[in-house]
């Protein structure tokens, strides 16, 4: 986290994308300086464009040629870059279209200085290798001041969004590993302690009426017994919707298809399931797996019209593969982005924790098929 | 009879030894708490019956079952569960449990499972074999509501769980012209004469809840 924070005129050590993003704490909230490149081959305009820059508070970077600029473009994000155009070497043109042509610097903003007189086809010729701006030394300090202001505003706001989308995804992972813990968490909570002390005050009511001989408190002892009874299966109920302990003990394969008979006989309609033979599988993934197919089956149940659902789960040394098709009225291009397909984003979400992906297509009138694949780490 | 129970919860295996106590030719001879202890137990003390609960802390109840038969082939274990026989009783059998019961039971019922299964015998509650021979009978033909379509499944399925004519067709966006014309097809493909057939047939089979 130091090096963000270090203002110096150096590029600061080298940090990959991935490693940026794992490093985003809530304590680089305090924005941080944008770094603006200054290329020039004079050290003495550099120093003059310094001078007018540096009342804007940011990191500024320098770089005498355009080779040196280039690889400076390489290791940082700019907020923007201004540019000499008349450099020996590289000039101020071919250094633009290399910096352009790089993937990490595509989008920067670029404002070429120069010292000649305006020139129309230097201006094209500058738009045309994606500069945004121009401007003719010598500059003028308000121009260039307000010039180069808009454009950290504008990385700063970007970044901004960046990390806050970032944040949001963390945010949705950690809220479904979270409730994923706690329903399993209450599920047990519920099904061993409730059940339990249930089955125990049955064996004690049991044995209260083995001894009594009066027939109106015998018919007593029945119906509590009847009531207890009722009471442990809504219990089970309640712990399996919660978590379906063969998710656990079972795993994956047998966990699916049991939701699938659960599901042909909750709505009538006609599940086929195509199964591997159970291998054990990791736990997350799994976990992953069969709530993504809890999804798909609500989904169907509540939307599709369908009479009938084929599934296939396929496990491979690398991956585990869920398609299921319907054969329904068949999902709508809109309906895939629309703002109530929250419950297709959770999928996606889900799937994507752990690299995979989800597929959807719908045929009107032919029903909508999903594909799920997931990557396994290491068979365990 | 010697018998070691094992349940994690005190309450269980109070009840358990109280229920057995009463019983003359039954002696529980030692109580277990886990998967760990029920192996030492079987070590420490002669028993002819371990009756145990299918998930305590420690190993998992099927490789618990299996690790007592290798062990001690000629003794019984009878699985006493909180979950429902359909999902856990045919794995446990096949691991070689000598029979499974759930909690709900009588008591009556796991005293007389405990004296089937010492003498050798294996103990199927009347559900459980209701189930098993269905699947057999399923194994041999196809069963009648596989002859259906998909669509006459989901009729069948919706007239089964109580729904009305009029309801079914709503739901499915039909006619009740078409509904009545698949419930005709469906009864003559199912050799069936009423609704209340078809909902016997279906309760049987677990189609429906």
């Amino acid at each position: 986290m130091s090096d963000a924070a270090t203002a110096t005129l150096q590029p600061s050590p080298e940090m990959t994308d991935a490693a940026a993003f794992a490093a985003v704490e809530p304590l680089a909230e305090a924005a941080p300086q944008a770094k603006i490149l200054l290329v020039d081959d004079e050290p003495k305009s550099l120093f003059a464009l310094q001078e007018l820059l540096s009342g804007l508070g940011q990191n500024l970077m320098i770089a005498q040629s355009g080779e040196e600029a280039l690889r400076l473009a390489l290791k940082n994000d700019f907020a923007v870059i201004l540019l000499d155009v008349r450099m020996p070497g590289i000039d101020g043109f071919e250094t633009a279209r290399l910096i352009r042509g790089r993937e990490r610097s595509r989008l920067t903003p670029i404002i070429f200085l120069t010292a000649e007189a305006d020139q129309m086809n230097q201006v094209f010729r500058g738009y045309e290798v994606g500069a945004v701006d121009y401007l003719q030394k010598p500059v003028i300090p308000e121009i260039l001041k307000s010039k180069v202001s808009v454009f950290v505003d504008l990385h700063r706001k970007s970044e901004r969004l960046k990390e806050s989308e970032d944040k949001l995804r963390r945010l949705a992972a950690h809220l479904i590993s979270v409730r994923e813990e706690e329903r399993a968490h209450i599920a047990r909570e519920i099904h061993d302690e409730l059940g339990q002390v249930l089955t125990g005050l049955k064996m004690e009511v049991t044995w209260l009426a083995k001894r009594l001989r009066e027939k109106p408190l015998i018919e007593k002892t029945d119906s509590m017994c009847k009531l207890i009874d009722t009471t442990v299966q809504t219990v089970r109920k309640i712990a399996t919707g919660l978590r379906p302990e063969m998710l656990d003990d079972m795993g994956l394969i047998a966990a699916v298809g049991w939701q699938a008979k659960e599901f042909q006989k909750r709505t009538g309609i006609r599940c086929r399931t195509k199964l591997p033979p159970e291998v054990k599988l990791d736990i997350d993934v799994s976990t992953t797996m069969f709530r993504i197919f809890q999804e798909i089956l609500t989904n169907v149940a509540r939307h599709s019209r369908a009479t009938r659902v084929d599934m296939e789960l396929a496990i491979a040394e690398d991956k585990v593969a869920l398609e299921v098709i319907d054969n329904g009225v068949g999902i709508a291009d809109s309906d895939l982005n629309g703002k109530k397909s929250l419950g297709l984003l959770g999928m996606h979400e889900r799937a994507l924790l752990f690299g995979g992906e989800v597929k959807i297509t719908g045929t009107p009138g032919h029903g909508t098929r999903v594909s799920v694949s997931i990557p396994l780490r290491q068979r365990s | 009879m010697k018998v070691i129970i094992a349940d994690d919860h005190p309450v269980v295996r109070q009840g358990l030894r109280q229920m057995l106590a009463v019983e003359q030719d039954l002696t529980v001879v030692g109580e277990a708490r886990n998967g760990q202890e029920v192996v030492e137990l079987s070590r420490r003390v002669p028993w002819e019956v371990a009756v145990l609960d299918y998930n305590m802390p420690g190993k998992n109840g099927l490789e618990l079952i299996k690790e007592l038969r290798q062990r001690y082939p000629g003794r019984a274990v009878l699985i006493l569960s909180m979950y429902p026989e359909d999902r856990y009783a045919v794995r446990a059998l096949k691991a070689g449990a000598a029979g499974y019961l759930t909690k709900e039971s009588a008591p009556e019922e796991l005293v007389s499972a405990i004296r089937k299964v010492a003498g050798g015998g294996r103990y199927v509650t009347p559900t459980l074999g209701e189930k098993l021979a269905l699947e057999l009978e399923d194994n041999r033909g196809k069963p009648l509501h596989e002859t259906l379509s998909d669509r006459e499944y989901q009729v069948m399925w919706m007239i089964a769980s109580g729904k009305t004519v009029r309801q079914i067709a709503d739901e499915l966006f039909l006619s009740p012209n078409t509904v009545s014309t698949h419930r005709t097809r469906i009864l003559r493909k199912m050799n069936m004469k009423s609704n209340a057939e078809l909902m016997h047939y279906a309760i049987a089979h677990h189609l429906v809840d």
